[in-house]
């Protein structure tokens, strides 16, 4: 149990920059494209996001992968995997049949996207309460890093 | 639906030098692939971009792509010669019960010189079809008299079923699994689109590769 922090904070850690990866080598309008075809935002915010979720994915895939500010990282990944999930699975009761974007295109949102997504956002909310009840019981953080 | 308008469009140039055998090796070649070339084509085949559409005409997302995205890019890209559109047939029996048919009378109107027409009426009046499975009707109902019988007649010929099944199969072979799905190539590199792209943004992406 002493390693499950470190198990979590890898795997997210591979796991966002998997899909940082995936995003960045193709061009962002590609992304942007992914985030319309959800159909809730308006297309200044599509803009935006298309440009700036992969670098935050880059960012927070190397917060967690060398354990700096490792508390705010698991957050703001629950954040991010929580907000990818809710529109995924509306979106799939919708039956819109769309790609996830999770990782590139060409991947359609189904019931196996969704169950990956859930399991990756059950792992960064564990993350993150291990980590603050390690900080609420003055144990330094580099402690459950090793 | 301008058919063949890609060869037609490169023969001007060509004939201004037909003094040249090198001219009319490229007239006979072009001759040659015309008869090989996706049949459900709009504008210049030399754009710089192709975009290849994947649609079933009694799939709701493929009359939202076709009215709100692909007419806009029809009248702004594919028309002044910036983009080359490609229409492929992949109807999805399973999920629509007449989309087979409405496949076969599009081809069909293609061979008379009404695809676009067809093609506009199809997703215009889906609900209705969908519901009464008139097809033909629906269809015909843009086209004169004696393009209707031909129409009617082409409908049901072995060599429209086959260019649908084509169609299907080179969808297959792209690994699609819903419609619609888009394909984007530029300088022979080709971009997967989301199916349920709107024309703002891909007319960016678009201009993104026209820019360089």
């Amino acid at each position: 149990m002493r390693r499950l922090p470190l198990i979590l904070r890898l795997l997210l850690a591979a796991v966002f920059l998997y899909a940082a990866y995936t995003k960045l080598r193709q061009p962002w309008l590609l992304f942007a494209m992914s985030i319309d075809a959800y159909q809730l935002l308006p297309e200044w915010a599509v803009l935006a996001l298309g440009r700036t979720i992969p670098w935050l994915e880059l960012a927070l895939g190397i917060l967690l992968a060398t354990g700096i500010g490792l508390r705010y990282a698991a957050t703001g990944a629950s954040v991010l995997l929580a907000a990818f999930f809710a529109i995924m699975l509306q979106a799939y009761i919708k039956g819109m049949g769309i790609d996830c974007g999770c990782f590139g295109l060409g991947e359609k949102i189904s019931p196996f996207t969704l169950a990956r997504d859930g399991a990756l956002l059950t792992m960064s909310i564990t993350l993150a309460i291990v980590t603050f009840r390690a900080r609420d019981r003055r144990v330094p953080v580099q402690a459950i890093i090793a | 639906m301008e058919h063949g308008v890609a060869h037609r469009s490169r023969a001007p140039y060509i004939l201004r030098d037909m003094s040249k055998p090198l001219a009319v090796l490229i007239l006979l070649l072009a001759a040659l692939s015309a008869q090989t070339a996706p049949v459900k084509a709009r504008g210049f085949a030399n754009a710089p971009i192709v975009l290849e559409v994947y649609s079933d005409y009694e799939c709701p997302h493929c009359k939202a792509l076709y009215e709100k995205t692909l007419v806009p890019l029809i009248a702004n890209y594919v028309d002044k010669g910036k983009v080359y559109l490609i229409h492929r047939e992949f109807p999805i029996p399973a999920l629509h019960p007449h989309a087979v048919e409405a496949a076969c009378y599009a081809c069909a109107a293609n061979r008379v010189g009404k695809y676009e027409q067809a093609c506009e009426i199809l997703f215009r009046d889906q609900a209705s079809w969908a519901a009464t499975g008139k097809v033909g009707d629906t269809v015909c109902s843009i086209l004169t008299p004696a393009d209707a019988k031909k129409v009617r007649a082409l409908a049901k010929d072995p060599s429209i079923v086959a260019e649908v099944q084509q169609d299907v199969q080179a969808g297959r072979l792209a690994r699609i699994e819903s419609t619609p799905t888009v394909f984007l190539t530029y300088r022979q590199k080709q971009y997967p689109i989301p199916g349920a792209v709107s024309y703002d943004i891909l007319r960016r992406f678009i201009d993104h590769f026209l820019s360089n």
